[in-house]
């Protein structure tokens, strides 16, 4: 590893961030990483993303530390070889700062961590290549989709967040050609795409079932994930040896250890796998749901056949419709949400904020976790519309192709797991919404009715609302006009 | 048992359904295709590729006919159709298999059985009398089309053959009737005229390929004559009586009608939706004219129902069903600016010789649309490498927008025309003008350079004629 040092700068993801939080760490001061690894989650108004490390070496400063605000091009932490002198890094460190890259804010009442080099006063700076000033200039401006341009020149122009409007076009007619656009940029003190890509951009190795490999090498290859085609072949005839599969996995720092081997003796294995970005969000929303917000529960049943006769018809007389008994339950709430005003509420813990429309998320099952697309303004949605919405918001929610505000944000959720026969359930409040409601299965029950026994389909709904701002009357309320809703769909119409 | 749930499912394994299968698989759909046949569909297996490769066998034919010119005498030429035959089903049994390890490769659930709607996202899949029901929030129709009969004369596949018997002959016909000169008849008269028969076409409209720009009908009419092909139009087969040794054609046209002799006839006169026993009556889906009707997108008139490739309408081609495929899957998926089906840039091939590509509007299409046209042509008897191959018959047509430039529609006949009209498609897409299109440079010496000088021609300034 050469002496280098190197930068980890705060990036500019699109045109509108100017500034980033610091959510998390991956590695501590002192930690080793790889060219590739994943470094530290930068918050933006718009979405959580990971930085990953450019080149391997030695984190050996962190100066963005977790909840602090910086702008984008600021200096967050040095990688550099475990040679490298703490004069060298600090002098680096003093050398790329400025004023501008103190932190904004401190969103949470942290001290920043660890900073290795003690004497550090800290304050980073930093240039990245694409500095703000020129190129920042050439995007702005207004809509530039009537600009004459070729194909090639406004595709590039969106990658480098170039409004064309700034390019002057020297095509037949003022057209805007991938020579102008280049110039433009250039000519404003950036770097051309394409010239410095990173090489380290993954490889994808095809299958690699013919590659001729000792037994040995090809089990162990297969359990530390190693694609055959990776690795150099130094063994007799041609074959990829174990020597060979280890210095991969050297390479990745997987050498497998006596553990490793050992979990693989049991019958009982453990596969550990760190969790997914989706799981960690999951997992801290949901034990701060329950951890501030004091949760009760109302529970009521409602008899469904006259809304499985109404749903009958709609879709049989409709053949662009196929409205589930879960869209009667969005409308349902919608309308009884803005009955019942109180409940279409969030609250961030000192801030209630009461919306005029039910923006309702429902909750979908997805391969790694679960999201919550929202079907809004559902109140002035028809049954098939929401239909419509839900079943294309559940299929690209399926395929992890929503749109942030497609998901981010709903004053209402309903989770329905009635698909899998569940009777009755408690959700956990979805933050910062105020209530959730669970829908169990439509099932026939004996029912008493005026003295008699008779048979009903009866729905159980549970739900939960956040006590700090909703009182158990209000709940009460919500759900006795819902029910109402359900049992008489034509009344929602109203 | 529970009912088994799929994301997406497409009924129909052709190049429209598979293409839709593996699209879905990329995009992350648990997917599942079902299929009553072949995987590959017609296409793979009785269209598209067995045809080209019996034509390779006529080109072969040609070749061994004007090897003299070259120098080269051939004594002994003895010609096996069966292993001609075999060839081609060899190739369709390869291409066959080859999408069945697509679908493997890409997690794709096969069904084996014959699919109909059970209801709204409710699919019964059916074999050996055993019905299976199954789920899904998508289904797309890719059930494909198959050879349109008339109502006085049917295919029996015995002395009337449609598409499927004339590519799997035992013997060769000594006398054959094509009646329809569209692609397909005009396809099968180029092969068995090579292979050797005496070959009479027939066609109701005026000129043969009549679909295609009419300079390029004449030429091809012209080019089938010389070869010995005798060409009716204007004509129609009233009526076959099959009750001799050989089969007696009524055939009425301008000069009255006459009683021809044939020993074998192809009815290629077009084809039909493959719509029946797929549920759609009690279901309201709607049809028309034998085709299912779907937006620029593939989506019916019903709830989660698409339709996509022959069975949702011309053109019947097979890179129209996978280009409907892509788009009708990426739409469901939502991914962006997906641009719905332009039927002025699908090209269409038809493998005669000399073959004939075109894509857009004909010269005639585009004045009847109210554009001011730009029209380029070019012979290729002034292209050397044309000329070199022996091979110089043959036009480069370009049909332009005089005041946009856009290049409505370009149409060619010559050697290998059908890997060219690429050029044109891909200038098409781009929006490309004349003037694009003549400061590109096209490496010599190809035939395709005929393509700029007609490009040139269109301008007033080709330089090679």
């Amino acid at each position: 590893m050469t002496n280098e040092i190197k930068p980890i700068n705060m990036p500019k993801w699109g045109m509108e961030m100017s500034e980033g939080d610091i959510n998390a760490w991956y590695f501590a001061v002192g930690d080793e990483v790889n060219a590739g690894d994943d470094l530290v989650d930068i918050e933006t108004s718009k979405i959580i993303n990971t930085v990953t490390a450019t080149d391997s070496g030695i984190l050996r400063a962190i100066l963005g530390a977790t909840g602090e605000t910086h702008a984008v091009g600021a200096l967050l932490g040095v990688i550099a070889s475990a040679e490298t002198s703490d004069a060298d890094i600090q002098a680096f460190i003093n050398s790329n700062s400025s004023a501008a890259a103190e932190p904004k804010a401190v969103t949470e009442a942290s001290a920043p961590v660890a900073a290795a080099v003690e004497t550090a006063p800290a304050p980073a700076p930093a240039t990245i290549p694409q500095a703000a000033s020129g190129l920042s200039k050439l995007a702005e401006g207004e809509d530039d989709s009537l600009v004459a341009a070729s194909p090639v020149a406004r595709r590039l122009a969106a990658e480098y967040g170039v409004n064309l409007n700034n390019i002057t076009g020297t095509g037949r007619h003022d057209r805007v050609s991938k020579r102008d656009l280049e110039a433009a940029v250039v000519a404003a003190g950036g770097q051309l795409i394409g010239n410095n890509r990173s090489a380290s951009s993954a490889v994808h190795y095809g299958d690699d079932s013919n590659v001729k490999a000792t037994p040995v090498a090809r089990r162990i290859a297969t359990q530390l994930g190693i694609n055959l085609l990776e690795c150099r072949v130094s063994g007799d005839r041609g074959r990829v040896c174990k020597a060979d599969v280890e210095a991969v996995a050297a390479l990745r720092n997987k050498i497998p250890t006596q553990t490793d081997r050992n979990t693989t003796v049991s019958s009982n294995t453990v596969a550990s796998q760190p969790i997914s970005g989706m799981r960690k969000t999951i997992a801290a929303r949901l034990q701060a749901s329950k951890q501030t917000a004091p949760h009760f529960r109302v529970h009521i049943d409602a008899e469904i056949d006259a809304l499985l006769a109404v749903r009958k018809q709609i879709n049989s007389s409709n053949t662009d419709a196929k409205v589930s008994v879960n869209d009667f339950i969005v409308k349902a709430c919608a309308s009884a949400l803005i009955k019942v005003p109180a409940l279409n509420v969030q609250f961030d813990g000192e801030q209630l904020s009461y919306f005029s429309n039910a923006d309702i998320s429902v909750a979908v099952a997805i391969d790694d976790g679960l999201i919550t697309p929202i079907v809004s303004d559902a109140n002035h949605k028809g049954l098939v519309e929401i239909s419509n919405t839900t079943r294309d918001l559940a299929t690209r929610a399926k395929l992890g192709r929503l749109k942030p505000e497609e998901f981010q944000g709903g004053s209402f959720c309903i989770s329905n797991l009635g698909m899998y026969g569940i009777k009755q359930f408690d959700a956990i409040i979805n933050p910062p919404q105020g209530a959730i409601l669970a829908v169990g299965a439509g099932e026939q029950r004996p029912v008493v009715k005026d003295g008699e026994l008779a048979v009903a389909t009866v729905m159980s709904l549970t739900l939960s609302s956040d006590h700090r701002i909703i009182d158990g009357a209000v709940a009460a309320q919500f759900m006795s006009v819902l029910k109402g809703y359900l049992e008489q769909p034509a009344t929602m119409l109203g | 048992m529970t009912t088994q749930q799929f994301d997406l499912m497409v009924v129909g394994g052709g190049p429209g359904g598979y293409v839709a299968a593996i699209r879905a698989a990329q995009l992350g759909f648990k997917t599942a295709l079902v299929e009553k046949q072949h995987l590959g569909g017609v296409c793979l297996n009785w269209g598209c590729i067995p045809t080209k490769a019996l034509l390779r066998g006529a080109d072969i034919a040609h070749t061994l006919k004007e090897a003299e010119h070259f120098g080269f005498t051939v004594d002994n030429l003895s010609f096996d159709i069966k292993k001609l035959v075999q060839h081609s089903r060899s190739v369709a049994s390869k291409l066959s298999q080859g999408v069945a390890y697509l679908m493997q490769k890409n997690g794709i659930t096969v069904i084996d059985g014959t699919a109909s709607l059970a209801d709204k996202c409710l699919l019964d899949v059916e074999q050996d009398g055993k019905v299976t029901q199954f789920k899904a929030t998508h289904i797309i129709l890719a059930t494909g089309a198959r050879a349109r009969n008339l109502p006085s004369i049917e295919i029996d596949g015995e002395r009337v053959w449609g598409a499927r018997e004339a590519m799997t002959p035992t013997a060769l016909p000594s006398k054959l009737l094509v009646i329809g000169a569209g692609a397909i008849g005009v396809e099968f008269a180029s092969l068995y005229n090579d292979l050797g028969s005496d070959v009479t076409l027939v066609e109701a409209e005026q000129r043969i390929t009549p679909a295609e720009d009419a300079d390029i009908s004449a030429l091809a009419e012209k080019a089938f004559v010389q070869r010995g092909i005798k060409i009716l139009t204007n004509s129609i087969v009233q009526s076959l009586d099959s009750s001799g040794a050989d089969t007696v054609a009524l055939i009425s046209g301008p000069n009255g009608e006459q009683h021809l002799e044939f020993d074998q006839v192809i009815l290629a006169v077009g084809i039909t939706g493959n719509i029946e026993n797929l549920g759609l009556e009690p279901l309201k889906v709607e049809t028309e004219k034998g085709f299912l009707q779907a937006d620029g997108f593939g989506k019916t008139n019903l709830a989660g129902l698409y339709a996509i490739g022959d069975v949702a309408g011309p053109p019947w081609l097979a890179h129209k069903a996978s280009h409907e495929a892509v788009i009708c899957v990426e739409k469901i998926a939502g991914v962006d600016a997906v641009k719905p089906l332009n039927k002025d840039q699908v090209p269409g091939c038809t493998y005669c010789r000399p073959q004939i590509a075109s894509v857009g509007l004909t010269e005639a299409q585009a004045k009847a649309a109210g554009h001011s046209t730009r029209i380029g042509r070019f012979n290729l008897n002034a292209n050397g490498k044309a000329l070199a191959i022996n091979e110089a018959e043959g036009l480069v047509k370009t049909v332009f927008d005089e005041q946009s430039g856009e290049l409505l529609g370009a149409h060619m006949i010559g050697p290998e025309v059908t890997e060219q009209i690429q050029g044109f498609g891909i200038a098409q897409q781009l929006e490309a003008t004349e003037h694009e299109l003549a400061q590109s440079i096209f490496a010599h010496p190809t035939v395709s350079e005929s393509m700029h000088e007609s490009v040139l021609d269109s301008l007033g300034i080709a330089l090679h004629q």
